[in-house]
């Protein structure tokens, strides 16, 4: 393998390229992941049913099952990967992610208070009657919270290496609280946690798709709009503050944009694990770039198709069970995240 | 303390142990080991349906097995031996085995065996209870608002002290799993009596009500135990006939609700399944088979729940309102739209304890009836149900 410094300098059309076929891929992931499920349905009953005119059975699974967990497992990539790489350009750590501030232990917090702080006063399976809007709006205001608090400390401290340990440090500790109320729950608020925490694509409803993508497509703009913040923090805090970047405003938009797409994920799918860390870094060894100019829409089209394809292996399809689509991103995420940092022995990384 | 055995237990059973006493003498003294071996051909005779347990009778003492008693387990037996207050236990190698019977103070840890000892008249004996909110008995709750009963906590949460403070003759647990075994392990060094009651994994709807009579050996009162459980059979069984003679078809039957995009369905083989093929039912997954519930992808349920008749066991969901903001695609099955919903919820105290869940285990019958009556109310006409209620 050669160096990478060669490499970067790659002919325009070879990159527009990578891009035709990455948008290829997204779209044939997408019409994958709605042809492939637990229920067999052959591809002519598929399109049938988009047109409404097949079995009525078949089309309530096409319409209200299948392609709104496809948007979904979209949205949520797409989501992950962009603040995941915001992350690892901004602490200039490649192990940084989406999570790395602390948002998935502040929304795991609010749905622990839910499932297992309010409940244990009824009925243990009581937790299911609060509705689809409970845990989505007790999980958005754990994550908000501590994205505020995370926001607050940056205003006040300028190196951002601290900003990193406290992030890490507020989540350790609301880890440590989450765990002392699943060790005072029952078992079924504590499966019904678990299983929160597993990850679903599934279950949002036709509103909360509305809400979750109108919620990422702010995100990704409000990442388009720090893409040369980002490139100049690429070369150094202070090198990026002499070309005139305004640090502390730009690490505010960075951090809201990743509260708002990894926050609103979490919400409305639990903490989904490793596609922030890995599509990045997937996104630049395909491109052999750190432009974020190419790294970000590159990253909206990896985040996309790795986040279905984690979905359809999720859903084994030919069988009737069900794998949690965490354990399924991890086994992909992994992988990748050793291979990065055995790479990075043998070359010089891109932070 | 034999006067008391005399009050309790006016049947043969006395003048047997009377009877028994000089051969006790001999046979006390030979080691646990040497009891266990004794003829089994006497006890397994009795137990018709339950899988879980053993009883048997010895010349001194009854020997209570209890086999695999959590989920997961595989070939542990537990082994205690119920021997009268009044006698020798000097030269056992094993007391912590040994559980001196009629039990006077006992602490239940399900609601199940609060319901037992319920059913067998002995609520006076019940000195602790775990989750006592989840209680439904009314006699029970105002015996804890008196603090003649007291909150244990359970799991990790058990209050260790209040326990020992107690002292009870027996602690009645039950295990999620063999790491359930470790929380009562520090008990059990301090020389509290735990017995794992497996009633819950009993796939059968009568082999867990013959639990009771695990209840009978500990309080000394096997043959009341005995009517119970003989009179629950013949009911079940009736009801269970008379279905089977007399219902026209076999309704489809869909169980539970979803969590998230996951439905955990009973398999076929489990306490529910079979349930509803006796009460002449056709269960959706009743070709099924597994020791736990099945992850299942919605969208799988949802193709199968289209031929549902009925919808039963909604689990949290006290109103067809419930169900949908769960999740608004369950209103797409058609059980929606018939209003053939019901749900186990009818008996429920103001903390929110269910009694289906506790007084349920000794009312099969009932239960049966109640499904029956669900599933074909032609054949019922004028019933009330006891258990289930219709979603509205």
């Amino acid at each position: 393998m050669k160096s990478i410094t060669p490499d970067r300098i790659q002919p325009r059309d070879h990159k527009a390229l990578i891009f035709i076929i990455l948008a290829v891929i997204l779209l044939l992931a997408f019409c994958l992941d709605v042809l492939l499920g637990s229920v067999s349905i052959r591809a002519s009953d598929v399109l049938a049913a988009l047109f409404k005119k097949g079995d009525p059975g078949i089309e309530t699974i096409i319409l209200q099952f299948r392609l709104p967990k496809a948007m979904t497992a979209v949205a949520a990539g797409i989501a992950l990967s962009v603040s995941g790489l915001q992350m690892q350009t901004l602490f200039r750590n490649p192990l940084a992610g989406p999570y790395v501030l602390g948002v998935s232990s502040g929304a795991s917090l609010g749905v622990a208070i839910v499932i297992l702080g309010f409940s244990s006063k009824f009925i243990p399976g009581n937790i299911q009657t609060l509705g689809n809007w409970a845990l989505v709006i007790s999980a958005w205001t754990g994550a908000g919270a501590v994205m505020m608090l995370i926001m607050f400390i940056s205003s006040r401290i300028k190196d951002i290496m601290t900003i990193l340990i406290l992030g890490i440090m507020l989540a350790s500790g609301i880890s440590a609280i989450v765990s002392i109320m699943q060790y005072f729950s029952n078992e079924t608020m504590l499966k019904a946690y678990v299983i929160w925490t597993m990850g679903s694509m599934g279950n949002l409803s036709a509103e909360q798709l509305k809400v979750l993508s109108v919620t990422v497509a702010v995100g990704v703009l409000l990442s388009l709009l720090t893409v040369k913040m980002l490139n100049a923090l690429l070369l150094g805090e202070n090198y990026a503050a002499s070309m005139g970047v305004n640090l502390k405003f730009s690490r505010l938009m960075i951090f809201a944009g990743t509260s708002i797409l990894a926050g609103s994920v979490t919400a409305f799918c639990g903490p989904v694990g490793f596609i922030g860390i890995a599509v990045p870094h997937i996104v630049r060894n395909i491109f052999r770039s750190a432009d974020h100019r190419i790294l970000l829409p590159g990253t909206v089209l990896a985040g996309g198709s790795v986040m279905l394809v984690s979905d359809m292996i999720s859903q084994l399809p030919g069988s009737s069970g069900v794998l949690p689509v965490n354990s399924v991103t991890s086994l992909i995420g992994i992988p990748v995240v050793i291979w990065i940092i055995l790479r990075r022995k043998r070359e010089t990384g891109s932070f | 303390m034999i006067a008391m055995d005399r009050f309790q237990n006016r049947n043969l059973r006395f003048i047997l142990w009377m009877s028994l006493i000089a051969a006790l003498v001999s046979s006390c003294y030979n080691s646990t080991a040497g009891l266990t071996e004794s003829d089994p051909n006497n006890s397994d005779a009795a137990i018709k349906y339950a899988q879980r347990f053993t009883l048997e009778k010895t010349d001194s003492s009854a020997i209570l097995t209890v086999t695999d008693p959590w989920q997961g387990a595989k070939g542990i037996r537990q082994v205690y031996h119920l021997v009268g207050r009044d006698l020798e236990t000097t030269g056992w190698k094993d007391t912590s085995a040994i559980i001196r019977v009629p039990v006077k103070s006992v602490i239940c840890m399900s609601t199940t065996h609060v319901a037992m000892i319920a059913a067998l008249g002995r609520i006076d004996a019940i000195t602790g209870v775990s989750g006592a909110g989840f209680i439904y008995d009314p006699r029970v709750r105002e015996r804890i608002g008196r603090g003649l009963i007291r909150e244990v906590g359970y799991e990790s949460g058990l209050n260790h002290e209040l326990v020992l403070s107690i002292a009870p003759d027996i602690m009645i647990a039950y295990g999620i799993g063999s790491e359930s075994a470790g929380y009562l392990g520090k008990l059990k060094e301090l020389g509290v009596k735990v017995l794992f009651n497996a009633d819950y994994l009993e796939k059968d709807p009568l082999a867990k009500a013959e639990w009771i009579k695990v209840f009978g050996a500990l309080f000394s009162l096997e043959q009341p135990a005995d009517s119970v459980f003989d009179s629950v059979c013949e009911s079940y069984n009736q009801i269970k006939g008379f279905v089977q003679r007399h219902s026209a078809g076999k309704p489809d039957v869909l169980l539970g609700l979803p969590f998230r995009d996951t439905w955990f369905v009973s398999p076929g083989d489990s306490y529910p399944g079979r349930l509803i093929e006796d009460a002449g039912g056709k269960y959706l997954w009743y070709d099924t088979k597994s020791t736990v519930s099945m992850p299942l992808s919605l969208e799988e349920v949802f193709l199968r729940s289209l031929k549902a008749d009925y919808w039963l066991n909604t689990g949290s969901a006290a109103s067809k309102s419930e169900i949908a903001s769960l999740d608004p695609r369950l209103q797409e099955i058609p059980c929606f739209n018939t209003g053939t919903i019901y749900n186990n919820n009818m008996r429920i105290s103001p903390s929110g304890g269910n009694d289906y869940w506790e007084s349920g285990i000794i009312n099969p019958h009932i239960i049966l009836k109640d499904v029956a009556s669900i599933l074909h109310p032609e054949m019922f006409p004028g019933y009330e149900l006891f258990y289930y209620r219709k979603l509205e």
